[in-house]
């Protein structure tokens, strides 16, 4: 007898033999017939387009044949179909080069999430207790319906508004469209790192409102101002590529890079060298290194154009800016200052950056037209390694004379919701949502949940409940963003003119439909001006006919017919034209504009009470907090804390043992406006009197992976906004930090207390 | 003996996942890998279902299956019909696959409709429905087997060297017993790798 | 012909945006825990960035080193299974075979990378985030110790398909699933045997160092060190 067999004989005995033989079906579940043919194990690719952050990278999907759990007409059951497996970057798209982040990885756990809306709710408990019952489409329909028609009326006294994420591309000339059905409406876009004070400023600057684009591919010099450009902000695959290229790709060049910001971000670490300057004063310091290069006749005022016009004392050398001044305001000592400046004067192309918490202050506007005239002084502008502007494709609606931010009646969140808590009854009688979450991602001091409550019905588009969304009164489900029509147009991350088309990658899942098709169906039942506005039968259609014209743009694609044009399209992922820079509209720029004078950041709280400068920051993992309930997500560590599944405080060790913090107290953040707790992550990457806190935790409603996990600093911060623009100034609270008990931190390495003792390298 | 049935019972133990009990074992269900997924959890894993089930896996023990329709290859391929018609799969990929039930009705809207068991499968299509075959060659998820088809077909592996001759079967029977033993005597034989990672992984 | 696969990964360009962490999650069936075992130190990560801070502020400095198997020539991981389930094989790699092992740790604790990861549980997923899980890669269950392969499913499948086409592996395509994310290029991977490979032309670089070297485990990583151009050191 072989060993093995003795020893399966002898573990059980005989037992097995009783087992054998036995017939049975071991799967019961009905099969139902699947919708599309595909060749077990084999992979497909299909284009799609990234909606995980605002950048639009181009997707290439991966799908294979799968058993998925479906009910169809009512019964459970299964069927074979084609399910996303994998995401890559499209290695066409002019975007992202094939490459795709971590949060576009992730995107998979958005189509399969355990917690997205499957079929239509109505809510049956109180407003906001999360209780809904499961209607069919056209209750749901019928039930939306019944709300708009009164609306869509031209007298109506009433009002609705569309609240929404940042939408581009022709969802968003469908809602506009859609709108502009209703007497009064209003488009309400939100988002929290929304970047409204670079797109002023650059139209200030360069006439183009809109992010830039830089050629960092081809930059000797590179300063950014905050911007966490090869993580979280603008389109970071794009600036990574270039970052790539930058620094080892071209023999015997190694472009430099300095990072200014007051806690080291992903980016910040990468640097050559890391420069913390005091929150909110880095207009002040461009303005002092533009100083030296004036003043050293490195460049002449007159180089620096419209852009240098915005700036006050700028024709005179700005003599306010001297290295002694600026170097007491920003705590730069002058000889770094000076030494930046000939450096970036010398090392050409040189480009400066500047994004994130520096234009959430009240003097962002300021901060971002003084790192534009330096980037205009430092002649880059338009120009190769420079600062550069997507094109404009040449479609109606996307033309330089529109703008891509504003819609038509475009109102801010906050002000949407001063409108609706000053008592003027009832005049947002209906409110849209989809893809916007301002009850989690804005101060509590703005009130944004309480207005909500308080119109009388709000009907969600979106595919997940949040704490916006379960205030609903009735949810339309949305398809997933790998299952619908996909359409793009990136402003910004690339020099050729993008339009991004991809239709769905897979079938959907849920008894969900696409939030264009909805809106397409509604207008059609409404009649009137809605349907004579939108007379496409599906999104699909709308597209198709709404790209038609490209075909005759020069591009990548030569097409025989119109029909060609579109399926060469949708196999591409979209249609883009050759690289070339948009050059900056300047003469448009050229009004007359008063030139800004120096402004100081102010800061909510006193220094005495509320010591330490508070700096929430677009973490890797969450971005805004819209990808906390991906579980890969949670369980990425994020790269400089290594934590994990939780938000933490991130303090200079010196200032933790002034306070007797050690790591993982939990202490308490409080502002002049509220408190958070979570706990101590003692980081040698932040200057000693800023305390800063990961935004993206803290959710109360939003699924099992992410509610109850964290704290939100958003609710903490106080009201304010940059003057000029009116976003955000999220990174201008002061608070006091106190020890408030043990908290956990769960790191992937160091353990809880051991930041010192890890293993060091090599 | 006594020390083997400790170790069965020490690998065994009952953990709650989700309100849902499942015997932690080594133990694998996947994707389309036949048994092993319990259909109406809320959750996966390749936890088994129960004692049973391991203790079935652990002797390599699976049962007959029952077919919802008794086809019979036999008749198929008399009337000229290829393996491959069906099982498309093979010259392609890693899996054979079967057709989808418009592919059977294709022909039988007309041929034999008449018969009881192709009634049975007209039934099925009418209520928008798949007859649900079973597996009659898998293997358990814990043998980490990544099998490839396609490479052995185009080394020309006739399909009867692994399923028997499926000419003399009416329904599929497993006929070979597809061990390592089995794998590696071919692949011995034929001087093509035996390395672990050429199949598990 | 054997290959012999190897990676070079350049830490000037590697940005610690852990691209490659998330794309391994995804390619590989690794399960996520929760966070009650991340705490215990149960996570998977078969790729992860460390982070070495170095200095203190203003004058700090992070580093970012990407850590995954490193498919070690001389594995210290090999010799010590009683099972055999950890081998080196034929193309050089540090193969782990789920089947034979039975958990004994050995292998996680000879290894100086930290590279390995153990089951403690049955992995679980909420449905239907099962319907993302790779089918070229197995799902592994409780008691089996787990890491990198190099995207085996991805070198198999390119030599499958080489083979068909009687041809062989070219050079760039076979890309595991960390390189195929990787925003800046900063992972290569190859075969180390073909002198003209990127690959081995990157390993020959007067940067190219190993981690751990003195350990004497000659690993199939090779990292090309950061440049230092800091100006006020």
């Amino acid at each position: 007898m072989k060993r093995r067999t003795f020893l399966k004989l002898s573990t059980v005995g005989g037992a097995g033999a009783a087992l054998a033989g036995c017939g049975e079906q071991t799967n019961q579940l009905i099969r139902f017939i699947p919708d599309e043919t595909l060749v077990p194990g084999v992979a497909t690719w299909r284009p799609g387009i990234c909606t995980l952050c605002p950048a639009g990278c181009g997707l290439q999907v991966r799908i294979m044949e799968g058993d998925a759990e479906v009910i169809r007409n009512g019964q459970a059951g299964v069927v074979k179909m084609g399910l996303a497996k994998k995401l890559e970057g499209n290695p066409q798209h002019p975007v992202n080069h094939g490459t795709l982040c971590a949060r576009g990885q992730a995107g998979l756990q958005v189509t399969f999430n355990p917690d997205r809306v499957r079929h239509p709710l109505k809510r049956v408990g109180p407003r906001g207790s999360g209780k809904f019952a499961e209607i069919s489409w056209d209750e749901a329909l019928q039930e939306l319906l019944t709300h708009l028609s009164p609306l869509a009326s031209p007298g109506s006294a009433h009002s609705m508004a569309f609240l929404a994420g940042p939408l581009r591309g022709q969802r968003r000339v469908l809602i506009e469209r859609f709108l502009s059905a209703f007497g009064a409406a209003q488009f309400v876009p939100f988002e929290l790192f929304d970047d409204s004070v670079l797109r002023a400023a650059n139209q200030l600057s360069f006439g183009r409102d809109q992010l830039p684009t830089f050629d960092l591919a081809e930059s000797n010099f590179v300063m950014s101002f905050g911007a966490d450009f090869l993580g979280t902000w603008n389109s970071p695959m794009a600036q990574s590529v270039a970052y790539g290229i930058m620094r080892r790709n071209r023999p015997g060049a190694r472009g430099k890079f300095v990072q200014v910001e007051s806690r080291m971000s992903q980016t910040g670490a990468n640097a050559d060298e890391w420069i913390p300057a005091h929150p909110g004063t880095e207009g002040q310091l461009a303005l002092g290194i533009a100083h030296i290069i004036l003043s050293e006749h490195h460049r002449s005022p007159e180089a620096a154009g419209a852009a240098g016009s915005r700036i006050e004392g700028w024709h005179n050398g700005l003599p306010e800016y001297s290295p002694e001044a600026v170097a007491w305001k920003t705590g730069v000592p002058p000889q770094t200052i000076m030494r930046l400046a000939r450096e970036m004067a010398v090392q050409t192309p040189a480009v400066a950056i500047v994004g994130g918490a520096p234009l959430a202050q009240t003097n962002g506007l300021f901060t971002a037209l003084a790192i534009n005239a330096l980037n205009a002084l430092l002649g880059g502008v338009g120009k190769p390694g420079g600062l550069q502007f997507t094109p404009r494709p040449p479609l109606p609606g996307h033309g330089s004379s529109e703008t891509n931010s504003k819609g038509l009646t475009g109102t801010s969140v906050r002000s949407l919701a001063q409108h609706i808590l000053s008592g003027q009854a009832r005049t947002v009688e209906s409110l849209l949502l989809y893809e916007a979450n301002p009850v989690f991602a804005t101060p509590a001091t703005w009130h944004v949940k309480e207005a909500l409550e308080s119109v009388p019905f709000i009907a969600s588009l979106g595919h997940f409940i949040d704490e916006t969304s379960v205030l609903a009164d009735l949810i339309l489900p949305d398809h997933s963003y790998l299952e619908s029509w996909m359409d793009d147009v990136p402003e910004s991350g690339t020099t050729a003119a993008v339009v991004s088309v991809a239709p769905p990658a897979m079938h959907p899942l849920h008894n969900t439909r696409a939030m264009p098709d909805v809106l397409l169906d509604v207008a059609h039942r409404l009649g009137g001006r809605a349907s004579q506005a939108l007379p496409w039968k599906s999104y699909e259609e709308m597209l198709q006919a709404a790209l038609a014209p490209l075909a005759h743009s020069p591009s990548s694609i030569t097409a025989s017919s119109p029909d060609d044009f579109w399926t060469k399209v949708k196999d591409q992922g979209g249609w883009w034209s050759a690289k070339g820079s948009a050059a900056p509209e300047r003469e448009s720029a050229a009004h007359a504009v008063p030139a800004l004078k120096n402004e100081e950041a102010q800061f909510d709280g006193p220094a005495p009470g509320y010591p330490f400068y508070f700096l929430p920051y677009a973490s890797q993992q969450f971005f805004d907090g819209r990808h906390a309930n991906l579980p890969w997500m949670q369980e990425l560590p994020e790269v400089l804390s290594t934590g994990m599944w939780g938000t933490w405080v991130e303090i200079n060790p010196q200032t933790a043992a002034t306070l007797k913090i050690e790591q993982g107290d939990l202490l308490e953040v409080a502002s002049r406006h509220g408190s958070v707790r979570a706990p101590a992550l003692l980081s040698p990457g932040i200057a000693p009197d800023v305390v800063a806190m990961p935004v993206g935790q803290g959710h109360v409603e939003y699924g099992r992976y992410a509610s109850g996990r964290g704290a939100n600093p958003i609710k903490i911060l106080a009201p304010d906004v940059e003057r000029t623009t009116g976003s955000l100034a999220w990174a201008g609270t002061r608070v006091s930090v106190a020890k408030a008990g043990t908290g956990e931190l769960i790191l992937l390495s160091g353990g809880p207390t051991k930041w010192s003792q890890e293993r060091v390298r090599r | 003996m006594a020390a083997a049935l400790v170790i069965v019972a020490s690998l065994c133990g009952v953990r709650a996942v989700r309100g849902q009990t499942f015997l932690i074992l080594a133990a694998g269900a996947e994707p389309g890998a036949g048994p092993g997924v319990p259909p109406d959890s809320s959750v996966f894993t390749p936890a088994h279902r129960s004692f049973l089930d391991a203790v079935k896996e652990y002797f390599g023990i699976q049962s007959t299956p029952v077919q919802p329709i008794a086809f019979t290859h036999k008749i198929h391929l008399q009337n000229g019909l290829q393996c491959t018609n069906c099982h498309a799969g093979v010259t392609q990929g890693p899996n054979a696959g079967y057709p989808s039930i418009t592919f059977c009705m294709a022909c039988h809207q007309a041929i034999a409709a008449d018969k009881p068991e192709i009634k049975k499968l007209t039934a099925y299509a009418a209520n928008g429905q798949e007859p649900p075959w079973q597996r009659v060659y898998w293997f358990y998820p814990t043998a980490h087997v990544r099998f490839q088809h396609a490479p052995h077909i185009r080394n020309d592996i006739a399909c009867e060297q692994c399923h028997g001759d499926l000419a003399q079967q009416t329904v599929a029977v497993k006929t070979k017993n597809l061990n390592m033993n089995f794998c590696l005597t071919c692949h011995k034989a034929k001087g093509v790798s035996v390395d672990c990672m050429t199949c598990h992984y | 012909m054997a290959h012999r696969w190897g990676m070079v990964i350049d830490l000037d360009r590697c940005t610690g945006c852990e691209a490659c962490v998330a794309a391994c999650h995804a390619e590989n069936n690794i399960a996520t825990v929760d966070a009650a075992q991340a705490a215990n130190g149960r996570t998977m990560h078969w790729i992860h960035v460390e982070r070495y801070w170095e200095g203190e502020f203003p004058n700090v400095r992070a580093r970012f080193q990407p850590v995954l198997c490193q498919q070690c020539d001389a594995a210290p991981c090999e010799p010590v299974c009683p099972t055999y389930a950890s081998y080196h094989n034929s193309d050089g790699l540090n193969a782990q075979v789920y089947n034979r092992c039975i958990g004994t740790f050995y292998c996680a604790d000879a290894c100086p990378y930290t590279a390995r990861y153990f089951n403690w549980f049955n992995p679980v997923w909420d449905k239907p985030l099962n319907l993302q899980l790779n089918p070229d890669v197995s799902v592994r269950g409780v008691g089996v110790m787990e890491k990198c392969t190099f995207c085996i499913q991805r070198i198999t499948a390119a030599e499958i398909q080489a083979k068909a086409e009687n041809r062989d592996v070219k050079d760039g395509e076979v890309k595991p699933a960390c390189v195929q994310s990787c925003p800046t290029a900063a992972m290569v991977f190859g075969d180390l045997e073909d002198p003209s490979s990127q690959v081995s032309r990157l390993a020959g670089s007067m940067r190219a160092t190993t981690l751990l070297a003195e350990v004497g485990t000659f690993p199939k990583v090779i990292y090309l060190e950061r440049e230092s151009s800091h100006a006020n050191e």
